[in-house]
């Protein structure tokens, strides 16, 4: 993908300075300062517990950052109700454990939210929920419960619930490793797809293929900081930074 | 002792591979200590078993005491002119029953060699009684034909399904049906006795079957209920049935309050009023309600609708505080009117969506207004049934209104109370954990001493609450604590990544809780929540001490006081003993079957 | 989608939202919303409870602890208590009694039933399981009130209706002989306290001594053999520490003459000594390593109602609770003098005494005389109740606690060629007791509470007399709130107890 004209001539979708967060004593995020631009796709690496979650975490508001500033589509993350509800609707998650809604078939766990925080009338929120399906590739499984759903399928309904919102951000937190590794390509090759139509992106994944192949450019993270930013190229090829290098010796 | 037996058939000793005499050398007398312990055992259990037996059957025993007052043990002193009304009540819940078994298509199969094993327990008991019974010798030979009668059908039933004689199983619904039917049956044809008080004296007759006042009645129930299940079952293929689910399911949980009415329905009850008062303010609040309402559902109107809710909050809780000081009289179904709908505003936010949904919340809370007044009006008009005894239910009936109503009313509290011990709030998580311990922490009894004689030094002058009323206000308030804990279980065992995946779709904390959080906390508590029920039922006996006239109190001091059986205590005890344990321990069987199925359930 | 361009557009920097649309602050308006509501319907039922009160003539508070009731109880340690506290001590006597009796023998049977449930046996399987299915699923009160008819109708009193005069039975109650603490006891009770220290440090020495040669050396055995020793000798010499009532007196005059205002002061000073602890903590709880703390609101109200706390616990010490503190100087400085006057005074007999029951028949009828224990129909009626019933559901404990061990683990210790005795109680036991522990505490405050219904029967527990005293006076909120306090205490003390035991099995089980 040719990423470098993009990011001159889209605007800011994500925009955060000097984040920091603090867990008691433990400080998980250290002066974190990114922007990701509209229709970009960013990958975030880095060795567990680097706070790669944390973050990607703090920008839909599941946890609250304690310094700087997060700007999420204009909207700054405070203690705003009005903001939080604003931004909630317009980011997507999907979660490295699916948390779809056990007691709930697939097709109610992806019209619950249009339904009742988009306000959209049942039948219009139902067909959507099965065009949704259908691009995810379940859309046979509508009627079924999560439980009885693969991981893979599980994970392919969490995307579609996530999407039904009509998302501006999708954000991924490690969606493919509680998975079969079976599993995994089905997955990622539906977030391929949402990555062309043109989705704004930010994926924490210890995906390398996908990484190289999908990003347009890749953070890498250790312990709170953020140490490296590049294109894809760049850095698996290339790295500036000793970290990052010793990262990629005991990854590749 | 057979009901233990009848329930665990699957755990019967007998595997077909071993003869009895194997089987009985090795779980009796495998070795030495064994042997002693079976010796001893086995002479225990005889000396228990003959004992009682011996007690029951005792000449000594005024069994005519429990006979001749069973109608006052069920339901105190309801008039026999009226009991029209409390058969027409009982007639409507089998007809319930009986459509509900329908809908809700009641699979189960019994297997015959199932029923087989039953039947040859029932006639193992028939031998141990036989044996054991201190009866006259005629008696003891009819006992043994019985026997050998059930021995010899059990037997045909075991074998008969092994050569395929017979069918495999029969349907649940319709072995219950048959064994109902074959007491019904022998209301008609075994010389029960036939008891009664007519004019003060005391008529005995132990050769005749029961009067046709109780025979007769029974019988129309079970073709009641027979009945409704069967035009059910013909008219499920015409109904859409999660519809007719719904319609069941609200017509259940409404019957306790109709059918109560029903029974101590006013005869002169003032309808002139409903028409001139109870109707309009209805209307008036159903209009209100559209005008307050329809504008709270727009999605677009935000944090306005909440000031506006607030504010209606505020005038509601006015209303109250105005009241307490006799400012300005209203009519109380309005002050809760107002404050049912400032709650309805206040959730208003959460049902804006498109015009359809809209309508239907505003047509619920129309429904729910309606329903709300009629039973205000009910409640409030009281009942000029000329009954015997101070209060006006009585008897095993006002032992199951006390436990449903309770447990119906402490559902809710124990859910909320749940909440806030769980939620993330340190002020509400403190109160209601102090709220919770603090009951818990008491028996029973006080609380209901504390509630009939202490609570009315605690209304305002002026207001004055039915003792019943006290006692189940108490009784609520503390098995509310005890159903927040079994709720709290469940709440705990529900995953942050549910709570996690319901912000993140932007369900507001109200959606999450209602949609997400106590669908599946209720499913995890639902076998201790049966537990908590059984317990509730079992300590409604508690509401004797405290003078109401329970199934329990008539028992243990009205009959004894009766100068034809004076003193005559043991004998009611015992039957209600048995009454108590046929209730508890069906749904403590129900209980455990629930329990295996969630552990089978679909996650 | 919602967002319009005008805001998306719109200067994000350090814009503070209305207070109303402010999570944190929505959240805590809400609770103090709550509190404010809580605390305004106790005030506005408590004035009412006054004005009714008053309008009734009838005085609130707990001067009717010193007036005389005017009552009889059915037995007790005083059966005409001269004054409303001591009839309600009364209660609260018999409530204890019948609560650790019941609590006592419901573990024993329920423990010998829940392991005939898990026997080979097949009968005697199933007469546990009838015993267990049948009694827990008949209400106690049922159970109670039977239990008192059927023992209402044994046979009358007769001198020789029993056991030898060892045990003596009939419709008037059961008697069995009494155990009494006698004159020597607290002299004693010294002795054992030496002995239990001497046979702590045995123990510690024959363990050590374990430790290092891996012989057995039998600690247990020989820190009861010490105990034992000093019991037996302390029972003969005990008059030697006659001289210990002196210290108790002297403590006794200590605490009386300190004076009231400096135990006002001394209170405060810990109230906000405690707060501002509590508050350092928190700071230091949510300092960064960035340096200072960084406080949300959510922090600084909870900092805001720690030091409320202090401040409304002072305010009670010296203004709303002004005679607390000299309340509590009378009563510490009262039980030691009270201790004081157990001992001295030629105080030479056993600790201990036991008197066999009699019958006597001082006018017509026979009676129990004073000598024995004698359980009244009542009392029994209760007891056999809870204890049967009790029985059922630790029955079901005991059961699930040793079915909760893995197979496994018997499966392992059988491998490791341990002794079945010696499996039982190393592996299974310990892992077994930590399930069942806490149901088990449940249980018993379950039975503690149950001893409550005693007043079908009219024995005289602390519920029954409670009743008849405010029933008398007037005074049932406070008799209510004396329940209340009561079996809050026996729910502490026994969930305190079973904590106790659930982390001394914690460190077995490591």
């Amino acid at each position: 993908m040719s990423s470098e004209n993009k990011q001159e001539t889209r605007p800011d979708m994500i925009a955060c300075e000097n984040v920091d967060k603090w867990f008691g004593d433990f400080q998980a995020l250290k002066g974190v300062t990114a922007t990701i631009a509209e229709q970009e796709v960013v990958v975030v690496l880095g060795p567990s517990g680097s706070g790669k979650s944390t973050w990607i975490r703090c920008i839909n508001r599941l946890e609250a950052h304690q310094r700087g500033t997060i700007v999420v589509d204009g909207v700054e993350l405070t203690n705003d109700l009005r903001n939080i509800e604003k931004i909630r609707s317009e980011v997507g998650m999907v979660f490295q454990q699916f948390n779809l809604f056990p007691h709930l078939t697939v097709l109610d766990n992806v019209t619950l939210a249009p339904k009742w925080v988009r306000k959209m009338p049942k039948a219009d929120a139902e067909i959507k929920a099965k065009e949704l399906l259908e691009m995810v590739g379940i859309p046979e499984q509508a009627s079924k419960f999560p439980g009885q759903l693969s991981g893979g399928q599980q994970q392919r309904v969490a995307i579609a619930r996530a999407l039904a919102m009509e998302p501006k951000i999708m954000l991924f937190d490690e969606p493919t490793s509680a998975l079969d590794p079976e599993m995994i390509k089905e997955v990622l090759d539906v977030m391929k797809d949402l990555a062309l139509g043109g989705m704004t992106m930010m994926v924490v994944t210890h995906e390398m293929g996908f990484a190289r192949e999908v990003a347009d450019r890749i953070i890498f993270m250790e312990s709170g900081e953020i140490v490296e930013v590049g294109t894809p190229e760049h850095f698996f090829t290339d790295p500036t930074e000793d970290r990052t290098k010793l990262f990629l010796s005991q990854i590749l | 002792m057979n009901e233990i037996e009848l329930s665990n058939p699957a755990k019967l000793p007998e595997t077909p591979k071993r003869s009895i005499g194997e089987w009985v050398k090795s779980n009796l007398f495998s070795n030495i200590p064994n042997t002693v312990l079976t010796i001893v055992f086995g002479f225990l259990a005889l000396y228990s078993i003959k004992g009682l037996l011996g007690f029951i059957l005792s000449g000594e025993r005024r069994w005519a005491a429990v006979a001749t007052n069973m109608r006052l043990l069920m339901a105190q002193g309801y008039p026999a002119n009226q009991f029209i009304r409390v058969w027409f009540t009982l007639g409507c819940l089998m007809v319930l029953t009986g459509i509900s078994l329908a809908i809700w298509r009641s699979n189960g199969v019994l297997k015959i060699k199932r029923i087989g094993t039953w039947v040859l327990n029932l006639g193992l008991g028939a031998a141990i009684f036989a044996s054991l019974a201190p009866v006259s010798a005629n008696a003891r030979g009819g006992w043994l034909i019985a026997t050998a009668v059930l021995l010899l059908l059990g037997y045909f039933l075991k074998i008969g399904s092994d050569k395929s004689m017979l069918p495999d199983d029969v349907p649940t619904v319709w072995f219950s049906f048959g064994c109902l039917a074959v007491l019904v049956l022998s209301l008609w044809t075994v010389p029960y006795g036939h008891y009664a008080f007519t004019d003060g004296e005391l008529i005995a007759e132990s050769g005749r079957t029961v009067a046709m006042s109780t025979k007769l009645p029974f019988t129309v129930m079970l073709l009641l209920l027979i009945g409704a299940f069967m035009l059910a079952e013909v008219a499920r293929g015409l109904v859409h049935i999660p519809k007719a689910k719904i319609v069941l399911s609200s017509l259940w949980l409404l019957s306790p309050f109709v059918l109560n009415w029903i029974v101590l329905r006013d005869p002169d009850f003032d309808y002139g009023r409903v028409f001139s008062t109870d109707i309009p303010i209805g209307l008036l609040f159903i209009g209100f309600g559209f005008l307050v309402l329809y504008p709270l559902t727009n999605p677009s109107i935000g944090e306005k609708g909440r000031l506006v809710a607030i504010a209606l909050l505020m005038f509601a809780a006015f209303n109250w505080i105005a009241a307490f000081f006799g400012l300005y009289p209203m009519l109380q179904k309005v002050r809760i009117s107002f404050l049912l709908l400032a709650l309805a505003a206040l959730l208003a936010p959460n049902f804006a969506a498109d015009n359809r949904t809209r309508l239907r919340f505003i047509s619920f809370w129309a429904g729910f207004i309606i329903v709300l007044h009629w039973l205000i009006t009910a409640i409030n008009s009281p009942s000029t049934l000329d009954l015997q005894g101070p209060t006006y239910l009585g008897g095993f009936s006002l032992t199951l209104f006390v436990a449903v109503l309770t447990l119906l009313l402490s559902f809710p509290l124990g859910v909320l109370l749940a909440l806030g011990r769980t939620s993330s709030m340190p002020i509400a998580r403190v109160l209601c954990t102090v709220y919770i311990e603090s009951v818990r922490g008491v028996p029973l009894i006080t609380i209901l001493f504390f509630f009939s004689n202490i609570l009315p030094l605690f209304l305002p002058a002026g207001m004055e609450i039915a003792e019943l009323a006290a006692i189940v206000t108490g009784y609520t308030l503390f098995s509310a604590a005890y159903l927040a804990e079994n709720v709290r279980g469940g709440l705990q065992s529900v995953m942050r990544g549910q709570y996690e995946a319901a912000d993140a779709i932007g369900l507001t904390t109200s959606q999450r809780t209602g949609f997400i959080v106590i669908p599946q906390a209720l499913r995890v508590s639902i076998p201790p929540l049966v537990g908590q029920a059984i317990g509730v039922f079992k300590e409604t006996s508690l509401v004797a001490i405290v003078g109401a006239f329970d199934i329990l109190r008539i028992a243990a001091y009205v009959v004894p006081a009766q100068t034809e059986f004076l003193g005559v205590k043991r004998e009611g005890l015992l039957l209600i003993s048995v009454i108590y344990f046929a209730v508890a321990f069906s749904m403590s069987k129900y209980s455990q079957k629930l329990e295996e199925r969630v552990g089978l359930g679909e996650r | 989608m919602s967002i319009t361009a005008e805001e998306s557009t719109s200067n994000y920097h350090h814009q503070k939202p209305p207070f109303y649309r402010d999570a944190i602050v929505v959240k805590w308006l809400f609770q103090i919303g709550a509190l404010a509501l809580v605390i305004f319907a106790l005030w506005f039922l408590s004035s009412q409870a006054r004005d009714n009160l008053t309008a009734r003539n009838i005085s609130t508070g707990f001067d009717f602890l010193s007036v005389d009731p005017g009552i009889n109880l059915s037995e007790g340690i005083d059966t005409r208590p001269s004054t409303g506290g001591r009839a309600l001590w009364v209660g609260m006597v018999n409530t204890i009694r019948l609560a650790t009796a019941g609590i006592f023998f419901a573990t024993l049977l329920g423990l010998i039933v829940g392991l005939a449930r898990l026997s080979n046996n097949w009968l005697v399987k199933k007469v546990g399981a009838i015993f267990v299915e049948t009694l827990r699923n008949i209400p106690l009160l049922v159970q109670i009130l039977l239990y008192g008819a059927i023992l209402a109708n044994l046979g009358d009193l007769e001198f020789d209706s029993g056991w030898d005069n060892w045990v003596i039975w009939s419709n008037k109650g059961v008697s069995i002989p009494r155990v009494f603490i006698a004159d020597g006891f607290y002299q004693w009770a010294v002795f054992m306290i030496l002995g239990a220290i001497a046979a702590r440090y045995a123990y510690n020495q024959r363990s050590k001594l374990h430790d290092e040669t891996g012989q057995d050396t039998f600690p247990w055995l020989w820190s009861s053999g010490v105990l034992g020793v000093f019991a037996l000798i302390g029972w003969f010499i005990h008059p030697i520490f006659s001289w210990v009532g002196s210290i108790f007196g002297a403590i006794s005059d200590g605490i009386s003459k300190i004076p009231e205002e400096i135990l006002q002061i001394a209170l405060s000073i810990a109230a906000i000594a405690i707060a501002g602890r509590w508050i350092q903590n928190f700071l230091q709880s949510r300092r960064t390593p960035g340096g200072a703390a960084r406080l949300n609101d959510d922090d600084k109200f909870r900092i805001i109602f720690a030091g409320v706390g202090a401040a409304i616990s002072i305010l009670v010490i010296f203004v709303v609770w002004p005679g607390l503190t000299s309340w509590m100087i009378n009563s510490s400085s009262d039980l030691f003098s009270v201790l004081e006057n157990k001992f001295g005074n030629g105080r030479t007999g056993g600790p201990f005494g036991v008197d066999r029951p009699e019958v006597i028949k001082p006018g017509k009828f026979e009676k129990y005389g004073p000598s024995g224990l004698t359980m009244s129909i009542g009392f029994a009626a209760v007891f056999f109740g809870v204890v049967l019933y009790t029985a059922a559901f630790i029955a079901e404990i005991v059961r699930g606690g040793i079915l909760a061990v893995p197979k496994g683990q018997i499966e392992a210790a059988n491998s490791l060629g341990m002794k079945r005795s010696t499996a039982l109680r190393t592996v299974i036991l310990p892992q077994a007791l930590r399930v069942m522990m806490p149901p088990l505490g449940n249980q018993y405050l379950n039975l503690t509470k149950n001893t409550s219904l005693a007043i079908a029967v009219g024995f005289s527990d602390l519920v029954q007399v409670g009743q008849t005293v405010g029933n008398q006076t007037g005074k049932n909120l406070s008799v209510f709130a004396i329940w209340m306090l009561f079996y809050l205490a026996c729910s502490l003390t026994i969930s305190v107890a079973v904590n106790f035991f659930n982390v001394r099995l914690k460190i077995v089980e490591r």
